[in-house]
């Protein structure tokens, strides 16, 4: 069936085809760099998609639970097993990623008998300087794009764009952590809008005036909207907590103290 | 399925071994004795050891830390072949972050001790033979039970509990007697001290042990030199700086006669 190259593209685009429409409904990831560290965030349904790897290594993801496990759980053995025989130093997000996780995604895209990783992560790591922060994100693919300062996790290469030059025009000098979670939770609501706004837009024809009106809700409004009946997740790499972990989890009472007031009641 | 989050598992499936049951040559001295120390004071427990390495009678090493941090409410104190010792520090720190990282929940205060007991049972051969004995105190803040514990082993893997206090290593037959004393006959039990008391008795104690064991090493001013004191309390493990305890050195523990 796929003996002929050109077969094989073929198969390759359609399995892009099929991946693209997998993220269209999931929950996008931010990740962003704060006087303090790196603050990552996501609104989900339950499942978490924030995750401790290391001690200065921090995972969202988006996709199939299942896929993030898998990869999570690899990313995992790597990092450990790493640091033991050589040194915690040695474990970077650039080399987990690099000689990885990224072949192992990549081959799993290619080999189209077999099914692939429904799976797009962001690693973030935790400079030992202010400014020496690295973000990496990992596409369905195994191709992979690395930052200084922020990343983003979303449905398509256009709502990641658009989210990334959110941050960087708001993004400016120190910001403590509430600004930080703040631009964070905006981003979030941005990408998320904008994904479902590619959603509806094909189903309405070109007749309507709709996305217009959508735009024209103020982003809080969409947010309690959105945010409702989920829950906001957030997770640190914090430069100054004692001891080698740098990650921390946000409690939920710590979470609702950075929320907008307009927000707290329904989510807590 | 294997055992779930269980890195030492997942070493041993690369190949790694821990202790090699290799006999110790006649002539070769291996680096051994100390004096460590633990017990429960008001706020928590608090473990202290001396710094020295000695192999026979040489003196290796005068800045040894013995009280390690394995996590943020979990502390080893060493005593026996550091080369061992270190390296089993090494497998639990990693062990048990595996085991939180992985599960996405704190290894139970029970069975980070499994994990102590589980290392020296592997270790028994290479303990045996005389290369790789290891008498650890393990110590910490069960964050579950709101409680303060401390355990001791054997060179085999025996795990007991030290109700009040414990104590290894070669200089610790002479302080046992005197934890005893303080905690039965002192002004107040051991575990009513508050944090500078409890600070001083173990700088005392190990000041004590260094006076009859030529391996324990005392304090040694001109090179400022202090043993290391490491406190375990509801907030997580910290140690007491040095300038604290040249100070409470200076003030409570040298005679003035």
């Amino acid at each position: 069936m796929y003996e002929e190259p050109y077969k094989w593209v073929e198969a390759v685009a359609n399995r892009r085809q099929y991946l693209d429409d997998q993220f269209k409904q999931g929950s996008p990831v931010v990740a962003l760099a704060y006087d303090a560290g790196i603050l990552l965030l996501s609104v989900s349904k339950g499942t978490p998609k924030l995750y401790e790897i290391y001690d200065r290594l921090a995972l969202g993801g988006m996709g199939h639970p299942a896929d993030l496990e898998k990869l999570r759980v690899s990313l995992l053995e790597m990092a450990h097993v790493e640091g033991f025989n050589r040194s915690p130093s040695d474990v970077t997000g650039s080399r987990m990623v690099k000689y990885g996780i990224a072949p192992v995604i990549k081959q799993a895209f290619e080999e189209v008998f077999k099914a692939p990783f429904i799976v797009k992560l962001l690693l973030a790591e935790l400079g030992h300087k202010a400014g020496k922060d690295s973000f990496l994100v990992v596409n369905y693919d195994g191709t992979f794009e690395e930052g200084t300062s922020c990343a983003v996790l979303a449905a398509s290469k256009t709502v990641e764009q658009e989210m990334v030059a959110s941050i960087r025009e708001q993004m400016s000098g120190a910001r403590s952590l509430e600004q930080a979670f703040d631009l964070a939770l905006r981003t979030w609501a941005l990408g998320d809008r904008l994904q479902h706004k590619t959603v509806e837009e094909p189903s309405r024809g070109s007749s309507s005036g709709q996305p217009e009106d959508t735009e024209a809700v103020p982003l809080s409004a969409y947010l309690l909207d959105r945010v409702a009946e989920k829950t906001v997740e957030c997770a640190l790499l914090e430069r100054n907590l004692s001891g080698s972990s740098k990650y921390r989890a946000l409690a939920s009472n710590e979470i609702s103290r950075l929320l907008p007031k307009d927000l707290t009641p329904p989510i807590v | 399925m294997s055992m779930q989050g269980d890195f030492y598992q997942l070493l041993k499936e690369q190949g790694y071994q821990l202790g090699a049951p290799v006999a110790a040559s006649a002539g070769v001295e291996i680096p051994t004795a100390t004096t460590i120390l633990a017990f429960k004071y008001r706020d928590g427990v608090l473990v202290a050891g001396d710094r020295r390495a000695t192999a026979g009678n040489m003196v290796m090493y005068d800045r040894t830390d013995k009280v390690l941090e394995i996590d943020r409410h979990s502390v080893m104190a060493i005593a026996g072949v550091p080369a061992t010792a270190y390296e089993m520090v090494r497998i639990l720190e990693h062990s048990f972050k595996y085991y939180r990282r992985t599960q996405l929940q704190e290894l139970s205060f029970e069975g980070k001790l499994r994990a102590v007991s589980k290392l020296l049972k592997e270790n028994v051969a290479a303990a045996l033979s005389g290369t790789g004995a290891v008498a650890p105190i393990f110590a910490g803040y069960d964050v579950e039970h709101e409680a303060a514990k401390i355990y001791f082993y054997d060179i085999l893997g025996a795990e007991f509990e030290g109700v009040e206090y414990a104590v290894s290593g070669s200089g610790s037959p002479t302080i046992r007697g005197i934890l005893h004393y303080l905690n039965t006959w002192g002004e107040q039990p051991l575990n009513a001290m508050p944090e500078e008391q409890a600070v001083i008795h173990a700088l005392r104690l190990l000041t004590s042990a260094a006076e009859f064991d030529s391996a324990t090493g005392g304090v040694n001013r001109e090179a400022n030199l202090y043993p290391v004191i490491k406190l375990i309390t509801t907030g997580g493990v910290g140690a007491v700086p040095e300038a604290t305890l040249k100070s409470l050195f200076e003030a409570k523990v040298v005679r003035h006669v």
